[in-house]
């Protein structure tokens, strides 16, 4: 039983940041039907960002809360500028063209992106995984029963974190003009220029909306696991994907519960067999939610006008 | 008597709480050419969709030679006897002419088990034989290594596929683009391209999508004539959905008009022309009432303009 | 020279084992020659199969690593159970060769029975669906034979005998050419095409689309798993590393970069960007010598991924239909051979 809510924690924690993740898949897909590949690794530069940032501040100044503060702000911020960067330059100029070719676009630039972090030379970190600096020093805040139970500070503090992060965003995006605008871009991107949308600077800012979501998510997954590599991005991001597929690709609340759903049901795989699995589970998942529900767990798979 | 090619009744779709179409009747029999009509938005290629099979009705029931086929897939629909043209053209555009057509007629050959005895089986089982899924796909892998062989009887197949596909060019005037890729012909030979490529499929009833849409008078006056020889020499029934008043009422002996997913009117060219409320459908009421006619009563239409 | 029904269909087989067994005796005891020519062979066998699916019927696969490791695998292991075994009344080279074959057979019918069991679902669902789902299915291979004993975990499978040969890889490289001339000049091929310029037009125009596609995936799976086969024939390990997502990507660089569609550069790409890293790589250990040589032929590997993918987004930006479009090397050669009518083969 104590097994049982322990892995019930690491789930949601895991959960968390698969959802951050996943969500900012779900609005780029929303709003430019492309599966951005490069999301991930958006947020591996966001991480590693992070990382150098804590480097300089130095072991002192880092744990503070505004040390802390400056290290999640620089890397949302950065990776802000990168994801208007791909799109502006990437992704822009084909809009018109076959969704195929903005696909092959975004694996190129997944492709640099973590091959090219992985390079010696340079400001390149390198292949060898870092370690990321205990910006929250690790403490024990509640143990239940015989040590069976144990929750740390960080995993409050990340959820925490990772809820806020979330409820922004649900206002961002349900409250606001802009929120609207994006919403009606998702639904139809040529008549809502007709409406007056300035379609592009939407699409842009919802690039550097997911881009900086996911540099977050990216520094709370450093804080979880430590090890950072520049070919984490790939893994996370893929299933990360696979979340936002599970709930509906194009979903805004799907892409949490899909998110929270895979950590979970990882965690339980992963838990009760072995952890060699784990990357098969997210995949294996995927494939049984996708034959059930193919439009995943709140699409609709709508119908095509012909 | 001759037989009922298609028969819609009481068909309707609802996309999310939007009504789109509701309440759809509509018989063709060989040798008919009736036509649909109404404003835009009215409902008139969502009711072409639902005949084909791109949407699902969520309610009634559409019969192709007396088949039930909703929620058939549009391939097999087709192979029951029910071919269209889109309303903007969607041809293969990188194929050449010839190839265009010759897909659709592809869908006739089967090396092994014919397509009448698959479809009687089907029919029989009520859409649902294994055994005929079976066949189907016997068929498909046969095909395809007599196509990797290149075996004789493949070999003549082809040319008789071909053979086929240059007559319906001929008979659309087209012969001369054989070999040119779809993208690069006019438009009025896109159109009649069309044409030529849903009649590869061998149909029984003939869906027109805005056929004439973009052409000039003269080429619209051949469209007419066209159309008419088209059902007499393939023994066709035809539904015809256009804006050009001319030729609706030109070549059509029935017309139905629909307004917002609801049939308003039905019946001969005159009488339709005539009627108060397609009037008001298409040009208002203040038109009405400036003309010194009666408004007429609305009958309660669906809650939102539709697709 | 135009040959007669008959004939139309065995010649340019017999033609070609008849060159093929030529460059075998010529070249066959050149072990980097055949070493070389086998991996050139394999990737092209590889992106030939791949532009079926992704170029011909305009979907979007990428796992085909996935599939060369299911062959792989298959093929491996299955040769190793029967090495010992030799066919009575045959010399042990031809025995040898026929239990190639066998294996190879086993490998291509096991990726292609994968590649219907993934594409059945998938081809169904909208077209982007179909990356992921492949994705996936090369991933959790992956990790399958990471964790089996059967399969050797990470260490792989070893041992396996080297049977493979020039003649037998590029008899397969003719092979999958062959199928994939064929297909494309059949209506069938032609229908494929139909799916890949408008799926729905091609639906109302009675053909079986999702058919069709999971056909062509089919197809292009048992290619990929005879590549495997093969590719486990002449190298000394096979382990899940060599059957990365990174090597699906590879083969998708090689058909867009070739051109989506056009068998001609899926071929022209595959030499190319297989020949290209390796001759730098025997350059930099030429030039440099052991130490400076050897870790610049080491950068020429880690620095060919991220010039992969500047490369693709390159290309899309530039020149999106690859080097060759859709069209054939015939297409812009004239050609000394007349044929009758484009279209028809």
């Amino acid at each position: 039983m104590s097994d049982f809510a322990q892995h019930l924690i690491n789930g949601i924690a895991a959960g968390t940041i698969y959802a951050l993740v996943a969500l900012g898949y779900t609005m780029v897909y929303g709003v430019l039907k492309l599966i951005n590949f490069a999301h991930g690794d958006v947020m591996m530069v966001g991480t590693f960002l992070g990382y150098g940032v804590a480097q300089r501040l130095g072991p002192e100044r880092q744990s503070t809360l505004w040390g802390v503060l400056l290290i999640f702000l620089a890397a949302m911020g950065a990776c802000a500028v990168l994801g208007w960067f791909i799109e502006r330059f990437a992704y822009r100029p084909l809009r018109d063209k076959p969704r195929l070719t903005a696909l092959i676009t975004a694996i190129g630039i997944s492709f640099t992106l973590s091959y090219g972090f992985q390079l010696d030379f340079g400001p390149l970190p390198g292949a060898a995984p870092r370690a990321f600096p205990e910006i929250i020093p690790p403490t024990e805040w509640l143990i239940i029963g015989d040590r069976a139970v144990v929750i740390w500070n960080w995993q409050v503090i990340s959820l925490l974190i990772a809820i806020a992060l979330m409820v922004v965003l649900q206002w961002l995006v349900y409250r606001t003009r802009f929120g609207r605008a994006m919403r009606a871009v998702s639904f139809d991107h040529r008549t809502a220029a007709l409406m007056g949308i300035p379609v592009d600077r939407i699409i842009a800012f919802t690039f550097m909306l997911g881009s900086a979501l996911a540099a977050g998510a990216g520094i709370l997954y450093a804080i979880k696991d430590t090890a950072i590599q520049p070919l984490m991005g790939l893994y996370i991001g893929l299933k990360a994907f696979v979340a936002a597929v599970i709930g509906g690709i194009g979903n805004v609340p799907g892409a949490v519960v899909g998110g929270l759903l895979l950590g979970l049901v990882e965690e339980f795989v992963v838990g009760y067999s072995s952890s060699s699995w784990r990357d098969a589970v997210a995949f294996g998942f995927l494939i049984v939610v996708l034959l059930v529900r193919p439009g995943g767990l709140f699409g609709r798979v709508a119908a095509e006008k012909v | 008597m001759s037989e009922t090619l298609l028969q819609a009744s009481g068909v309707g779709i609802e996309f999310g709480g939007l009504r789109a179409l509701r309440g759809f009747d509509l018989e063709i029999r060989q040798g008919d050419l009736k036509g649909l009509i109404g404003p835009n938005g009215a409902g008139k290629t969502t009711a072409f969709n639902l005949l084909t099979g791109v949407y699902v009705p969520t309610q009634g029931e559409i019969r192709v030679c007396g088949e039930r086929v909703n929620g058939r897939q549009p391939h097999q629909i087709n192979h029951l006897g029910l071919a269209r043209t889109f309303q903007n053209i969607r041809l293969f555009r990188a194929l050449t002419a010839l190839d265009n057509v010759r897909v659709a007629c592809l869908s006739d050959e089967r090396p092994l088990f014919s397509r009448a005895r698959i479809d009687e089986l089907r029919r029989r089982t009520g859409g649902r034989s294994s055994v005929a899924s079976a066949m189907d796909a016997l068929n498909n892998y046969v095909d395809w290594w007599r196509a990797l062989l290149l075996t004789p009887g493949f070999q003549k197949e082809e040319a008789e596929l071909t053979r086929r596909a240059e007559e319906l060019l001929e008979v659309m005037g087209l012969s001369h683009r054989r070999d040119e890729e779809a993208r690069n012909l006019p438009y009025g030979e896109q159109r009649r391209l069309e044409i030529a490529r849903a009649l590869g499929t061998r149909p029984r009833v003939l869906l027109l999508d805005e056929p004439a849409a973009g052409m000039n008078t003269r080429e619209k006056a051949d469209l007419m004539v066209l159309i008419r020889r088209l059902r007499d020499q393939f023994s066709l029934g035809l539904l015809v959905i256009e804006h050009d008043m001319k030729l609706v009422m030109g070549i059509c002996e029935d017309i139905t008009v629909l307004d917002h997913g609801v049939t308003i009117a039905r019946g001969a060219p005159e009488r339709v022309r005539q009627d108060p409320k397609v009037i008001e459908a298409y040009l208002g009421d203040s038109y009405l009432a400036s003309h010194g006619m009666a408004v007429p009563t609305r009958t309660p239409t669906s809650e939102t303009p539709s697709a | 020279m135009t040959l007669g029904p008959r004939l139309r269909g065995v010649v340019p087989v017999v033609l070609a084992i008849a060159v093929l067994a030529l460059a075998q005796l010529l070249f066959g005891h050149l072990p980097f020659f055949v070493y070389l020519a086998s991996i050139v062979g394999v990737n092209v066998v590889l992106a030939v199969s791949l532009n079926i699916v992704n170029g011909m019927t305009g979907q979007f696969s990428i796992g085909h690593a996935g599939f060369m490791a299911v062959g792989a695998y298959t093929a491996g292991k299955m040769s190793l159970l029967i090495k010992d075994v030799a066919i009575s009344g045959l010399p042990t080279a031809v025995s040898d060769q026929v239990q190639l074959v066998g294996t190879l057979l086993a490998g291509g019918v096991a990726a292609a029975i994968c590649g219907f069991v993934v594409g059945l679902p998938s081809l169904r669902l909208r077209g982007d669906y179909l990356a992921i789902v492949t994705l996936g299915f090369g991933e959790i291979i992956r990790v399958v034979v990471q964790n089996l004993d059967v399969f050797g975990r990470a260490l792989g499978l070893s041992g396996i005998p080297q049977t493979s040969s020039l003649f037998a890889v590029w008899f397969c490289v003719f092979l999958v050419i062959l199928v994939a001339r064929r297909i494309v000049g059949s209506t069938h091929g032609r229908s494929l095409w139909a799916i890949r310029e408008d799926e729905v037009a091609a639906e109302a125009m009675g053909v079986d689309t999702t058919g069709y596609k999971v056909r062509a995936f089919v197809i292009s799976s048992f290619f990929a798993g005879v590549a495997g086969g093969l590719f486990a024939h002449f190298v000394p390990i096979i382990n899940p590393g060599s059957f990365t997502f990174v090597k699906s990507i590879e083969v998708v660089v090689m058909v867009v970069a070739g051109g989506l569609g056009s068998t001609t550069g899926a071929i022209v790409a595959a030499v190319f960007l297989t020949l290209l890293p390796e001759a730098l790589r025997s350059l930099f250990l030429q030039l440099g010598g052991l130490d400076t040589g050897a870790s610049l032929a080491q950068k020429v590997d880690q620095i060919r991924m991220p010039v992969y993918g500047i490369l693709l987004v390159i290309l899309m930006l530039v020149r999106p239909q690859g080097l060759f479009g859709t069209r054939e090397i015939w297409d812009i050669v004239p050609r000394w051979w007349p044929r009758s009518r484009k279209g028809i083969t």
